[in-house]
């Protein structure tokens, strides 16, 4: 029934066109809106005397975008977040795919437009109005904190947790109640020995190049659970970490995190080369041995080879490993 | 407009209000450690209120230590770059009215799901159809903000999330190292060798 109609109208449309006189009959088909459906809808109300007597459907008249002034306060227009609606906003928008050869379809009856969200009703103007009335629920941040370095020596405790917000069946995340607790382990209070143990008990959550420590906890359903749990396991590390064992005195070479080079076997082998060079020269004994530990090439020797040890091979601890070999051995 | 006569109305009680104040107010402004709600009662502000002329009754100030965040990082994701780039205006212009640094505004590579579907209901083997889905991102990081600014801030970035925008928060705040681990508590009271597990 409607598409009749509106197959009327169109028909209507091109005999007017081809009655002005133009040159090709252009078919401008138009998108099917709201507006092209015809008044009158259904037989049974047309002869205004049956049972079912409708009211005349009233005329739309202007739209309010006329009587708008151009000083007028937009905030009042659109307080909150509403669809789009053509009338009440002045503004000549577009929106859609061209017809062939045409432009996107104007506002009057346009989905496209209500169906974006938009932002009217957080024009610059207004934002301003909302932020002036949340001002006074701020609190300034405290100004002898301005740099990250001042920031991390009075509070040296990290906590990250995350919340996340979406559309979905259900407001809550179980991702949210994941705590990141990170700390540098320079601004607690450790011994060297502590240290040493608070890293063997840490394992893998520690980063050598930050010095930081990070504790991970998701085990607990509540975001304050957790940070009560990570609060509890740092206190833990390093109250245990201060403790020292009585099978702790049996550490072994093995065990041991850095290389120390006195009593290792480089040292000895080191020794003992220079003195069956020197055999000939001096006779053996202890004092030949520290005589030769004190001698300054021995000393860049151990400084070498301490340093390929901890920290790894590569360009410049073998540089620095031959040259000091070179020297010993006078090559 | 309703500003002038809540000035009015209020002025013959402004002294006295300070005057009780007082004691509050340095104290709370200046100390960076005791960081606490620096917030004076203050119904006797005039307060702009846009639609309705109702005045805000005192503000509460708690005596808790106000917390702080080094860092704030919201990760907006949505499936139109123009509603993202709107919505980038919006938190930022927010952020520069409530005074809240912003450290950098960038927008991350998108994200493209593609699934490849076959288009009839029964065989047609060789015939499918494709589908993509573009996730875009926006990321804005602001620093040093505190645990009121933060709330008020977040609260109304999140009420005013268009439809189909997502949102990820994180915080980074910051804290003092408690007071119990300060010192080992092993110090004062050697503990005696225990068999340990």
């Amino acid at each position: 029934m409607a598409s009749h109609t509106s197959k009327a109208f169109l028909s209507l449309g091109r005999i007017n066109v081809s009655a002005l006189g133009l040159q090709k009959p252009v078919s401008r088909v138009a998108y099917a809106t709201a507006l092209t459906t015809t008044e009158n809808k259904g037989l049974p109300d047309r002869t205004g005397r049956g049972p079912f007597v409708r009211k005349p459907r009233r005329d739309p008249g202007k739209p309010r975008t006329e009587k708008m002034a151009v000083d007028q306060d937009w905030t009042a227009v659109y307080p909150a977040a509403t669809p789009f609606r053509p009338g009440s906003v002045p503004l000549p928008v577009r929106m859609g795919y061209p017809v062939k050869g045409g432009v996107p379809p104007e506002k009057k009856g346009n989905l496209e437009l209500i169906k974006i969200p938009n932002f009217l009703h957080l024009t610059p103007a207004a934002i301003k109005k909302h932020c002036e009335a949340m001002k006074p629920f701020c609190t300034e941040w405290p100004a002898a904190l301005d740099t990250d370095a001042k920031c991390d020596k009075h509070f040296p405790i990290k906590i990250e947790s995350s919340d996340y917000v979406s559309a979905g069946p259900s407001v809550r995340n179980p991702s949210a109640r994941i705590v990141d607790l990170k700390v540098k382990l320079s601004s607690l209070n450790l011994s060297e020995p502590a240290r040493k143990k608070m890293l063997k008990l840490v394992g893998e959550r520690y980063c050598k190049n930050t010095d930081v420590l990070t504790i991970k906890t998701d085990s607990c359903p509540l975001r304050q659970q957790n940070h009560d749990y990570a609060m509890y396991l740092l206190t833990v590390l390093y109250h245990e970490s201060w403790k020292t064992e009585a099978w702790e005195a049996e550490k072994t070479v093995a065990d041991m995190e850095e290389y120390s080079w006195e009593d290792s076997p480089s040292q000895r082998n080191i020794l003992d080369m220079l003195t069956r060079m020197r055999v000939a020269v001096e006779g053996e004994g202890e004092e030949v041995r520290e005589q030769m530990l004190g001698r300054t090439e021995v000393q860049e020797y151990k400084d070498s080879v301490t340093r390929l040890k901890n920290e790894g091979e590569s360009e410049s601890t073998m540089l620095q490993y031959k040259e000091a070999v070179k020297k010993v051995l006078n090559l | 407009m309703a500003a002038p006569m809540a000035l009015r109305r209020d002025l013959c009680s402004l002294a006295r209000i300070l005057s009780g104040i007082s004691h509050l107010g340095p104290r709370a402004l200046g100390a960076c450690s005791a960081h606490r709600t620096c917030n004076p009662i203050r119904s006797h502000v005039p307060v702009t209120s846009f639609h309705t002329a109702t005045v805000f009754s005192s503000i509460a100030v708690s005596e808790e230590p106000d917390s702080l965040f080094q860092k704030v990082s919201l990760l907006v994701k949505g499936h139109d770059r123009a509603v993202l780039d709107s919505y980038e205006f919006f938190a930022t212009t927010a952020a520069k009215e409530l005074g809240v640094t912003i450290n950098k505004v960038y927008e991350p590579s998108k994200d493209t799901e593609r699934l490849t579907l076959l288009k009839s209901v029964h065989i047609f083997k060789k015939h499918r159809v494709q589908y993509e889905m573009r996730t875009h991102y926006r990321c804005i990081e602001l620093s040093h903000l505190t645990g009121c600014t933060a709330q008020v801030y977040l609260e109304y970035v999140q009420r005013n999330l268009p439809e189909g925008v997502a949102m990820e928060v994180t915080k980074t705040a910051m804290e003092k190292v408690p007071d119990h681990i300060h010192e080992p508590m092993w110090k004062d009271h050697p503990v005696d060798d225990k068999p340990s597990q």
